[in-house]
């Protein structure tokens, strides 16, 4: 049976949070939660200490009570859990193997799926109320309102830190992922600003304090303010910030096995990937269509103004070079004769570069030259040119 | 439908869209069943929910699946959807069947600057695109167009904007006798033969929508 993608986001939460308390307990004892399952271990190894009753399990029984899992693994996990105290000899001294769990450590574990379940904001909730039912007792003393205001500055500077950090270099994926962490933020400005205002109002020399307070509430408003802002920015067009990000459906579709790709599959029916024509699409291609006119290319200037003269005309490289070639063909001459100047040339290359420079001559509107074809054609049979149709090329007067 | 049925149905539909089946196949959970004019056969649609269909693509800025010549495929499909939607009132499915040169023509009208060649190029290639999409069923044997099964998928806002669009394109009748071809002229060359074979069609297109907005359709073309 395969994972579904919530269950694997639902293991990536509880181990985000499993991590983060636990980091500076597990890294002193060398075994950092790597892996969900090794909450899942801890929660099975807890379960089977409540099923055995007080007199405790050996690590064996535990292994194999824990059946589901690998014995290496349990074992581990074991260790880890009987370093941190979760798990004690029944009696302290040397070679006991009965153990036995404290019930606070599965407290902690339960208290850490359901914040990772629901982001902590209930939690927090409960203990604003908490702490302001505390601060309002009638016996309650100035250490008590000083410890409340020093634990919310301290929850409120965190949640801030955090933000901020997310809002300002974070990337906006991650700042999604954690926008629970703004949800619900008015109320708790509201119950914390509660806190605060009975706290001064009750014990006036904890004034230090309480500024500590509004400066940590205001820090954690800032932040709410700034991180809001930005995903809004980032949003563009959608407001639906609880989506999964696209690259998270990209990471796991790549990453996914076939199981876990099938499951999601099974829930989901979706069109092929097909061209998608919305209304405005239509309607826009029809309108533009309409009102398009067909390009048109500006016929090509004349190189002489009509009625300026040709000196005005723009120097043509063109038409130099086609002018000494011309007078170097005509000579002194006022005509020549194109099958005489094709014999001159003789191979059909040149001739054929002889007779484009010649109709150029000719069709060049500057240039004083005509070409003009006769209908005899001349017909050899010793040169390679033995086809010639005869014309004259002549200068005329401008 | 047992469930490996059900699998096989989605996985189609997810693969190759909108399947084709015979009329006596059930439909699987998700399925809208389209029952084309003859009920010879059904089209089944996979439905989307609301808010999940193409458009959130465009929200979450991923680029839709690309189709070439965009424009004219749009153009082309706009025509077709002219000719073949005959009760613009309600859905565009299962609509009628429309000649070539009914389309031809359409297409023409919307693009009426165009080479006639490369206009004909730009509507054989964008029936053919639109055909293998779905959106479109042709037949080249009989060259003839209809509505495909996505356009099943145009919920009411989009529908009423497409009515619009059906009232922004002019129409040509041409009778299915009429040989003028392809080359057929719009507007002037109707208005110029009243005794054109159309003409009947033109006066009964405004009877079928009466009293509707559409009354001023059919008059505004001539």
């Amino acid at each position: 049976m395969g994972l579904s993608f919530d269950d694997l986001a639902g293991e990536a939460a509880v181990l985000g949070v499993y991590r983060q308390v636990f980091a500076v307990l597990a890294r002193e004892s060398g075994a950092m939660v790597l892996d969900a399952s090794s909450v899942d271990v801890d929660e099975a190894i807890l379960g089977s200490f409540a099923e055995a009753g007080p007199e405790g399990l050996t690590v064996d029984q535990v292994v194999i009570a824990c059946a589901r899992f690998s014995g290496v693994q349990v074992r581990r996990r074991f260790e880890v859990l009987r370093d941190y105290r979760a798990v004690e000899r029944v009696k302290d001294r040397p070679h006991e193997l009965y153990h036995r769990a404290a019930f606070a450590p599965y407290v902690m574990l339960l208290f850490l799926r359901r914040i990772a379940d629901r982001g902590g904001q209930a939690e927090l909730h409960q203990l604003l109320t908490l702490e302001h039912l505390s601060v309002q007792e009638s016996d309650a003393t100035v250490e008590d309102a000083r410890g409340t205001t020093h634990r919310l500055s301290t929850v409120f500077r965190l949640l801030a830190n955090q933000l901020a950090g997310l809002a300002v270099g974070g990337v906006v994926e991650t700042l999604r992922e954690n926008a629970q962490l703004l949800w619900g933020n008015h109320g708790l400005l509201d119950q914390a600003n509660d806190v605060h205002q009975t706290v001064l109002s009750r014990w006036s020399m904890l004034d230090r304090e309480c500024r500590a307070l509004r400066l940590a509430i205001a820090a954690y408003r800032d932040a709410v303010d700034a991180a809001a802002g930005r995903l809004i920015e980032q949003a563009g067009a959608t407001r639906a910030l609880g989506l999964l990000p696209v690259e998270a459906w990209r990471t796991f579709a790549r990453e996914a096995d076939v199981g876990a790709l099938s499951d999601v599959l099974n829930e989901f029916l979706f069109d092929a990937p097909a061209p998608w024509f919305a209304a405005d699409t239509l309607i826009e291609a029809v309108e533009s269509a309409q009102h398009t006119t067909p390009v048109r290319i500006t016929p090509p200037r004349p190189q002489t103004e009509p009625g300026s003269v040709t000196e005005d005309a723009v120097p043509d490289a063109e038409a130099e070079r086609l002018r000494a070639l011309a007078e170097q063909l005509l000579g002194e001459r006022t005509q020549v004769s194109v099958t005489e100047l094709i014999d001159e040339i003789g191979d059909w290359l040149g001739g054929r570069r002889l007779l484009a420079d010649l109709t150029a001559m000719h069709l060049h509107d500057t240039l004083p030259y005509e070409l003009r074809w006769s209908d005899r054609l001349r017909i050899t049979l010793e040169p390679s040119l033995n086809w010639v149709t005869e014309g004259r090329f002549a200068r005329v007067a401008q | 439908m047992n469930d490996v049925d059900q699998a096989i149905a989605w996985a189609r539909a997810r693969a190759a869209g909108p399947q084709r089946v015979p009329p006596s196949t059930p439909s699987g959970v998700g399925m809208r069943r389209l029952v084309e004019t003859e009920a010879g056969a059904t089209w089944l649609l996979p439905m989307l929910p609301e808010g999940a269909g193409p458009t959130v693509l465009e929200e979450l800025g991923l680029s839709a699946t690309a189709v070439e010549q965009p424009n004219d495929t749009a153009r082309v499909l706009a025509a077709c959807l002219r000719c073949c939607w005959s009760e613009p009132n309600g859905s565009p499915w299962p609509g009628v069947v429309a000649s070539w040169e009914q389309v031809t023509s359409v297409f023409r009208g919307i693009t009426d600057n165009r080479d006639e060649r490369y206009s004909n190029i730009a509507l054989v290639a964008g029936v053919r695109r639109l055909a293998g999409a779905g959106w479109l069923r042709w037949s080249e044997a009989t060259r003839e167009v209809q509505l495909g099964p996505r356009v099943a998928l145009w919920r009411d806002p989009e529908l009423s904007t497409l009515r619009e669009l059906w009232r922004l394109i002019p129409s040509i009748d041409i009778a299915p006798n009429l040989t003028a071809g392809p080359d057929l002229a719009i507007g002037p060359d109707l208005a110029a033969n009243p005794d054109l074979a159309a003409e009947p069609d033109l006066d009964t297109e405004p009877d079928l929508a009466a009293n509707s907005e559409l009354g001023t359709t059919g008059g505004s073309d001539e």
